[in-house]
């Protein structure tokens, strides 16, 4: 029975592969000519011009590669150009929203530019060489290109309001892990909607759709 | 096994068939600091003004922070900068009280249009083939300051000439001054609709030669002739605010709406009796009206004035104007008019509208003046519901301009390609500046205006897009969006109050631009001499503070201990308005030597026997004269009553069309003396059998990838019939002919309803 | 009790100026889909002013009237979608989900006031205009269907901002983008579950009808007729 089973999932996958393959291919060659025959949804055929096959059609994602990653969720580990650590900001007794000053107002927490690092490390350790790639960037009048840790694939369609949730009293850590323990910042908790929803439910606020995903 | 893990197991089989792809563009470009702080995600709402027409409307723009491409000293990279998410209008404002058009909401996409001028241009190849190199900004400037030295030093009379759209506040009295420094210097106006004809009209009727504000929120009667008051025309979104208010913002007293036009527009779909005359007989209606009101003793003639006097035979019960004769002429009957004419008396508060089509014939002045008198004869100016004019700001306008500089010579286009086209060396226009002003494209060709243009040695455009005219440049200097500019205004009409819009730049800019004002104190500060010493100031912005902030010392809605104070809270607030009428009207004194004005029947151009249509253009919903024709937004928003969208399109009456065996959608010719011009045809049941109407706008040559080859212009059909009084092109005074030609390219919005329900909504 | 929200448009204010559908295209981040596609159909408009002729020249009349949306009490979109995109929220919303929409197009189907427009490819911006986005609203891809949302962002910002402040939502806090542009004031929003309020009090004059209401559909929006 086992080994029947498994041998219909085998077959399943080569199908779906082979199928996801090709019409892959096909869409991604295709791209500004007529590929998919598609019949006009036309309401009222008031218009002049016949219903011919549409010469556009584009996907969703830039490979079909992307679209696995977002369909499994998979995040790749983002490689900071600085090796910002987390830890010693917070030991010498910064708050998050000393840097991240949006959370409080807003749906964003923001991180700030080279300027506002440079106010205190024109001075403070600047000698190592993390700081000093900070000041390369601050000379050559750039901003350090950050990657995001926390992210939702735009197919999720979800918003995301921080100072609601700040204001109901939810800690940073709720969310984002011991930020204390942590150097560079890593993606400790997974964000996944059931994640959310555990917490909306127990706190009885709202879990509509609508609330998250508009 | 569940069902979403045999998916994520199958998808990952695919996914080790594929490629992985190129990372994300975003991550390679470099990130530049940015150059102001804004908190993420949180809109800024700041203050604007709306430059989409000239009604001088207050903005507030939605300014969120978002990642912009810009390129910053010869590098592109990503930057984080405010940028303008919405348009809105200012709440405060006494002209739009927080309201907005269409065109006003899609003023977003100027700013971001993808055919801006990014940096300034130099012609390359030949003159018109669209070819230009780009070139830095102190090159730009040191190629004008040549051109212009040699004109500035050895004064040859009339080397220089401005050409533009009518300038708003400041940037008109810094561009006076700026030809100031040069021997009669030339500004040449050009606004393809003007209301000229009404302006002077209402400077004889009223003394004011401006545009006229109505009190429609306490009115209860209008009759209007053939404006489009309610979509496009004078100040459309202070009307629709008054409009609204008429019908339902007093309960118990709706108004009534009588609207007079053989083609049925946007605002006359709204009356509540539609009266089709013959165009160009409007002012015979009006005064037939007249004519009954004081024949019934409803009124008495004396009452109107001035304005009554302007007409031939007023005193006299206007004898020529019975409701008998008028009804032949026009073509409505008799007891209408005179039903008309006892309502507009009993219902209090009338008013009268005239604009547009009925004043772009040649006996457009006629007809105005004919309105104007019945409007008087109706309760006069200045009474709540009637008609007002705008009072001008309680400024010393005597320091507009420098001591002992003349005023700049005011011409028209037609005049100046005249000029150009006849004038002998050396006596010729040598730089020719160029602002937003597009007569190759809205001109008539009769003007000949190309021919003149390519006379001219050196055309130097400010404009933000390549069109039909800044594509003959050899030098263009764009200028910033108005979201990136200082920008103010005083608007002429639409409010009681003395009104100044002003607001600093919304955001930063976005290309390598500059705007106009500075340009041009950065040339004459080049230039020495004269021509800097009228524009003592270091930027645009100074003029403005310099300017404006003497209204400290009046009544109005801001109130301030010091000059900076002052302007911090003007600069804030988007404007500065007075409580009450406090400055001089701008106006002129009464003129009291004209002779009244006697019946005048309009002339056409073309024979009815060989062209039997009236040929009526009109100002588009969309695109007005066609400035619009470059936004998407625009092009897929449905023209209200034909339903079209990325289209152009003749209007012909139904019956009509089954004369001539045309069908909605075939493509028809229209032709006149003068031109020709093909789209297809739109069936509407709101136009007269004798006339076929075309929206203005379309059939750009050279206007961005939205608008270039799209639609036909109708203007190419115009004759260079001017209206008798003004010299201004009489837009509506051409007879054509139509033939059905072939099967067309209509594209109407087919997202309204069902058959089904068409048919239970069309009771 | 939960909002019910409603609108009230008074066809005798409105001159079918159209501002609504700008408005709207900017705030909700509606594609523009080329005239080649617009020719097939397939515009995005959430609103349009639908333009009914009345009689024959001259004695010929053209009425107005903006149709969105009518978050319908019993909506027939929502008991069609196989994958619940489409639902009704507490608040009578008729929300849809597009993270769940897998593009069946059965709401469009069934919907009688032909306001679901469906995303045949996705979207794309002739950059910069990309930058006219708003930030506050997703961008809709390929083979989703959308509609007409009462602008929830707005709903959702304005009750954030009067948890802020420790308050209720008051009447006339929330304005969707068309309410908030209509130059003649033809349209008014709020709740209808607030017998004090501005569209409270319009939805009851005598004037007021619902349109296609004989299919049993409830709409939450009131037309008031043009007199």
């Amino acid at each position: 029975m086992r080994g029947y089973s498994r041998a219909i999932i085998l077959a399943l996958i080569a199908t779906l592969v082979t199928l996801a393959g090709l019409s892959w291919a096909g869409i991604a060659h295709s791209r500004g000519k007529a590929i998919l025959r598609q019949t006009a949804f036309v309401q009222n055929p008031i218009h002049s011009v016949p219903a011919t096959p549409s010469s556009v059609f584009t996907t969703a994602h830039a490979s079909f590669n992307d679209a696995v990653r977002e369909f499994l969720g998979l995040q790749s580990t983002p490689v900071q150009p600085i090796a910002f650590n987390h830890r010693i900001h917070i030991q010498k007794g910064l708050q998050c929203t000393t840097c991240h000053t949006g959370v409080t107002q807003g749906p964003d927490a923001g991180i700030p530019s080279t300027n506002f690092c440079m106010v205190c490390h024109q001075v403070i350790a600047a000698q190592k060489p993390e700081i000093k790639k900070l000041a390369a960037y601050a000379a050559k009048g750039q901003d350090i290109p950050w990657q995001r840790v926390y992210w939702f694939y735009p197919s999720t369609h979800v918003r995301f309001w921080h100072s609601p949730h700040i204001r109901a009293g939810l800690g940073c850590e709720q969310c984002h892990g011991n930020l204390a323990q942590q150097t560079v910042a890593v993606r400790s908790k997974d964000l996944t909607m059931n994640f959310c929803l555990n917490c909306h439910v127990a706190k009885r606020v709202s879990v509509e759709c609508i609330t998250c995903h508009f | 096994m569940r069902r979403r893990d045999f998916l994520k197991i199958a998808a990952v089989g695919g996914a080790a068939v594929t490629i992985d792809g190129c990372g994300d563009h975003a991550t390679q470009l470099i990130h530049f600091i940015p150059e102001e702080t804004l908190i993420p995600g949180l809109a800024v709402w700041r203050p604007g003004v709306c430059n989409q027409c000239s009604a001088g409307c207050g903005l507030q723009v939605k300014v969120m922070q978002g990642d912009a491409e810009v390129v910053r000293n010869g590098q592109s990279g990503l930057i984080k900068m405010g940028l303008a998410k919405k348009l809105e209008g200012n709440p405060q404002h006494p002209v739009n009280h927080g309201k907005l058009c269409a065109r006003g909401q899609a003023g977003l996409q100027v700013t971001y249009n993808p055919d801006r001028i990014q940096q300034p241009l130099k012609r390359t190849g030949e003159r018109g083939a669209g070819q230009f190199a780009r070139i830095g900004w102190d090159e730009a400037i040191e190629n004008l300051v040549t051109h212009l030295s040699p004109l500035a030093s050895e004064h040859p009379p009339q080397s220089l000439a401005f050409l533009t759209r009518p300038l708003m506040g400041q940037r008109r009295t810094l561009v006076e001054r700026f030809l100031s420094g040069f021997n009669g210097a030339q500004m040449v106006s050009f606004e393809p609709f003007d209301d000229s004809v009404l302006r002077e009209a209402n400077r004889l009727s009223f003394g004011h030669s401006q545009l006229p504000t109505f009190d429609l929120a306490r009115s209860n009667y209008v009759v209007c002739f053939g404006a489009d008051f309610l979509g496009t025309w004078n100040s459309p979104v202070a009307h629709n605010v008054g409009y609204g208010a008429m019908r339902q913002g007093r309960p118990g007293n709706r108004g009534k709406f009588v609207q007079v036009e053989c083609r049925m527009s946007q605002t006359g779909a709204n009356a509540d009796e539609w009266i089709p005359a013959q165009l160009g007989t409007e002012g015979h209606l009006a005064l037939a009206f007249a004519h009954v009101i004081v024949n019934e003793h409803l009124v008495k003639a004396e009452s109107a004035g001035t304005a009554g006097s302007r007409i031939d035979g007023w005193s006299k019960g206007l004898p020529d104007y019975s409701p008998d004769a008028v009804a032949r002429k026009t073509g409505v009957a008799a007891e209408i008019i005179t039903r008309l004419a006892r309502e507009m008396v009993t219902a209090g508060s009338g008013v009268a509208i005239v604009g547009g089509a009925p004043l772009a014939q040649t006996n457009g002045l006629f007809t105005a003046l004919a309105v104007n008198a019945l409007n008087e004869l109706l309760g006069g100016v200045g009474r709540p519901g009637g008609v007002c004019f705008s009072p001008g700001l309680p400024l010393d306008e005597s320091k507009r301009r420098p001591a002992n500089a003349a005023e700049p010579r005011l011409i028209s286009v037609r005049t100046f390609a005249e000029q150009v086209l006849s004038a002998r060396e050396p006596d010729t226009i040598k730089v020719l500046l160029v602002n937003g002003a597009n007569p190759v494209f809205a001109a008539p060709t009769g003007w000949r205006v190309r021919e003149a243009l390519d006379k001219v040695p050196f055309i130097v455009s400010f404009g933000n897009f390549l069109d039909e005219t800044s594509n003959l440049a050899d030098l263009i200097l764009p200028d910033h969006s108005y979201l990136e500019s200082w920008m103010d205004d005083v608007p002429e009409s639409g409010t009681v109050d003395a009104v100044l819009s002003i607001a600093p730049p919304a955001m930063l800019s976005l290309h390598e631009t500059r705007a106009l004002p500075d340009v041009l104190l950065d040339v004459s500060r080049h230039l020495g001499g004269e021509a800097s010493k009228a524009l003592p100031w270091k930027s645009y912005e100074e003029m403005l503070q310099a300017t404006f902030t003497p209204l400290r010392h009046s009544v109005g809605s801001i109130a301030a201990d010091t000059d900076e104070e002052f302007w911090g809270k003007l600069k804030q607030q988007g404007g500065w308005w007075s409580s009450n009428r406090v400055g001089p009207p701008k106006s002129s004194p009464p003129v009291a030597s004209f002779a009244p004005v006697k019946s005048e029947d309009p002339t056409w151009d073309g024979a009815a026997t060989e062209y039997p249509f009236q040929f009526l253009p009109y100002v588009s919903q969309q695109f007005l004269d066609g400035t619009h024709a470059n936004l998407s937004w625009l092009q897929e928003l449905p023209e209200v009553l034909s339903t079209a969208i990325w289209s152009s399109w003749v209007e012909i009456n139904p019956q009509t069309a089954a004369r001539l065996a045309i069908g909605q959608g075939d493509l028809v010719e229209v032709s006149s003396q003068h031109g020709r011009v093909r789209a297809p045809a739109v069936l509407s049941p709101g136009i007269a059998p004798d006339v076929l109407a075309m929206p203005a706008g379309q059939g750009h040559e050279e206007y961005g990838r939205y608008a270039t080859g799209r639609g036909a212009n109708p203007v190419h059909v115009l004759a260079p019939q001017m209206a008798t009084a003004t010299g201004s092109l009489a837009w509506a005074s051409t007879r054509v002919k139509v033939a059905r030609v072939g099967s067309g390219d209509l594209i109407l919005f087919s997202g309204g309803p069902t058959e089904f329900r068409a048919e239970k909504l069309s009771r | 009790m939960a909002h019910q929200w409603g609108m009230v448009i008074d066809l005798d204010r409105c001159t079918g100026c159209e501002a609504c559908v700008v408005a709207c295209h900017a705030e909700n981040n509606i594609a523009t889909v080329s005239p080649e596609e617009a020719a097939r159909g397939r515009t995005m408009h959430w609103i349009h002013v639908e333009r009914h002729w009345e009689g024959e020249y001259p004695n010929v009349r053209a009425r107005f009237r903006p149709v969105l949306c009518q978050q319908c009490g019993a909506a027939p979109c929502e008991p069609v979608c196989p994958t619940y995109a489409s639902y009704h929220t507490a608040e009578g919303l008729n929300a849809q989900v597009y993270n769940r929409c897998i593009g069946t197009r059965y709401c469009a189907n069934a919907c009688p006031y032909t306001v679901r427009v469906f995303n045949w490819f996705s979207p794309e911006w002739d950059k910069p205009l990309h930058l006219q986005l708003n930030p506050d609203v997703s961008v809709r891809e390929g083979g989703v269907m959308e509609k007409c949302t009462f602008c929830s962002q707005r709903i959702t910002a304005a009750e954030i901002h009067a948890q802020a402040e420790n308050r209720e939502l008051r009447d006339g806090d929330v304005t969707p983008a068309c309410v908030q542009s209509c130059p003649a004031g033809a349209m008014v929003f709020g709740d209808l579950s607030d017998p004090t309020s501005q569209v409270s009090r319009l939805a009851r004059l005598a004037r007021g009808s619902k349109l296609l209401e004989e299919l049993g559909t409830l709409p939450a929006i009131t037309y008031l007729e043009r007199e």
